[in-house]
């Protein structure tokens, strides 16, 4: 379902820079970003390595403060990190000391709330991802994939409002990386959660989103939004069509790769 | 799911090479146990060492004899044993304590720290007369002995083990909005159980050598140490070597009833380590 350009706006960033101070001389990571996300769409932010995408997403999800520049979260500004948002980030993070499910219902118990009143969720979220059978299996007894199917479960049990992704399966092969993606849009269009996804690759991106934000190297600057118009669910088959290639070809040349 | 199958194989694989070479070294071990033994026999024996100095095993095995049927050092056993216990209780309560403190507020730590690089680099038998003029022969000067050689390692062990978790952990936390309480009791807390289960490990031998440390050195009425230093200075030597097996067996089981608490304890950070090697 793509979204109408009239749907509300859940997150905002307005002129926001960062600059990091490294030892003497300082880096300017973000310079003057203008960026939306509106509700239930699915944002990419695309751009090459160290042009400050994880920078850009950690200020969202209020890890980092934003050196100028203002933020709000469906209208208030963010100050620190919210209940309402989910992060996952590069590596699972399981803690080996507490099974699967365990480890889905940490952020419930950090939040004070009842887990009795989410074990069937936290079961249904793992089913979703076929890992039934290893709910009660420690994260040291699964693969890489497994860890970050289960990373997925724990981001959505509490079900965020807005769902911050930074390279979620940057770390597993291809194959696996392609089921995740794909695993990952079921679950997220289930929800109805808005997600925003670092990447910096191209087809996954177009592959992925609603609308991608294309970003220019450091110090990174919003470079242009490509629409994705494509119907959901999303389907492999869709990496074959010539409107795609031709999206892809359009990322390519904004960031000037073409 | 072939890639865990296959993991699963390849760990069996090397699980089975491992106790091929645990096989190994338990024939290694046995032989060099024997050999041991036998020179240690057979050389007091033919006078190659001075028998009354360096009793034989068979002399050990009879001076053992003789101080199980004496069975006078029951009290002796009791009063080692608990001193050791309670210093070693009261050294891990005050490691953790500093630990906690320590590694938790990035101030007092600042604050601290050289004076704690200064009591580490100490040695702090040192202090046993200053401890034994202070508190008497009793057993007050051995626990004190005793704790003061024992709680380091545990502090130290505690401090490190709760800033062990990654840098994404940490940060993982942080984007639940979780508390200091909460970081602490769902992640450094348990992070540091490993490594503060070494430690107290430690503690409990340096406890037992700080008691028998004391017991040496400050004529006390009763405990194992008095009673080698006893035998010793009447040279005794079969019952001091008996004594000493006594001490040895009791260091022994203490140390295998920590491992096994350990092992219960962390069977997640072993599975780690077994992984990463
Ligand atoms: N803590 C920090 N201190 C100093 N400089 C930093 C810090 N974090 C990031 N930077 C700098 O800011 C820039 C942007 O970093 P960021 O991690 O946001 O990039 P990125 O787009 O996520 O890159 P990648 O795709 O490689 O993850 C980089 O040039 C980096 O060197
Ligand atoms: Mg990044």
């Amino acid at each position: 379902m793509p979204k109408n350009n009239d749907s509300k706006v859940l997150v905002r960033l307005e002129g926001v820079s960062k600059k990091y101070q490294s030892g003497s001389n300082e880096i300017v990571a973000l310079s003057g970003l203008d960026l939306e996300a509106r509700e239930g769409e699915f944002l990419s932010l695309l751009g090459p390595s160290g042009c400050g995408k994880s920078t850009a997403l950690n200020i969202m999800g209020g890890l980092l403060k934003a050196s100028e520049g203002i933020i709000t979260i469906a209208g208030e500004e963010m100050t620190k990190p919210r209940r309402d948002i989910g992060m996952m980030f590069q590596q699972a993070v399981m803690f080996p000391w507490r099974t699967t499910i365990e480890n889905v219902l940490l952020p419930i118990e950090v939040f004070g709330l009842n887990k009795k009143d989410y074990v069937a969720k936290a079961e249904e979220l793992l089913e979703m991802v076929g890992m039934t059978e290893f709910a009660k299996s420690y994260p040291w007894q699964l693969s890489g994939g497994m860890q970050q199917r289960a990373a997925l479960c724990r981001v959505l049990i509490h079900h965020p409002k807005l769902l911050l992704l930074d390279e979620p399966f940057g770390a597993l092969d291809e194959f696996t990386r392609e089921t995740m993606n794909q695993e990952l849009l079921r679950l997220q269009s289930h929800s109805g959660s808005t997600a925003v996804l670092v990447t910096h690759n191209i087809s996954e991106a177009v592959f992925m989103s609603d609308r991608i934000a294309v970003m220019s190297a450091r110090p990174g600057r919003l470079i242009g939004v490509i629409d994705v118009p494509f119907e959901r669910p999303r389907k492999p088959e869709l990496y074959g069509r010539p409107e795609f290639t031709k999206l892809v070809v359009q990322a390519r040349e904004m960031l000037g790769l073409a | 799911m072939t890639s865990t199958a296959a993991d699963v194989r390849s760990r069996g694989k090397e699980l089975r090479k491992q106790s091929k070479s645990t096989t190994q070294s338990v024939i290694v071990g046995t032989v060099t146990l024997v050999v041991f033994l036998a020179l240690w026999e057979i050389l007091p024996t033919l006078g190659v060492l001075n028998r009354v100095l360096i009793p034989t095993v068979s002399d050990t095995i009879w001076g053992l004899g003789q101080l199980i049927i004496g069975g006078y050092w029951w009290e002796d056993l009791a009063s080692t044993l608990s001193s050791v216990l309670i210093a070693w209780t009261i050294g891990v309560a005050f490691g953790i304590t500093m630990g906690v403190v320590l590694g938790t507020s990035p101030f007092v730590r600042t604050a601290i720290t050289p004076y704690a690089i200064a009591l580490q680099a100490l040695p702090k038998i040192v202090l046993a007369p200053v401890l034994i003029g202070a508190l008497g022969f009793g057993p007050e000067s051995k626990i004190a002995i005793a704790v003061a050689i024992c709680f380091f390692p545990v502090w130290i062990n505690t401090m490190v083990g709760l800033s062990l978790p990654s840098a994404a952990e940490f940060t993982f936390m942080r984007s639940l909005n979780a508390t200091r309480v909460q970081l602490f009791r769902k992640l450094q807390m348990p992070s540091a159980v490993p490594i503060v289960l070494v430690g107290m490990k430690h503690a409990m031998l340096l406890s037992f050598t700080g008691v028998l440390v004391a017991e040496i050195l400050s004529s006390a009425s009763n405990g194992l140490g008095k009673l080698v230093k006893e035998f010793s200075i009447q040279l005794n030597m079969p019952l001091t070597l008996a004594v000493i097996t006594v001490v040895l067996t009791i260091a022994v089981s203490l140390v295998s009833i920590m491992d096994v608490l350990e092992r219960k304890a962390v069977f997640w950070s072993e599975s780690e380590r077994g992984k990463k090697s």
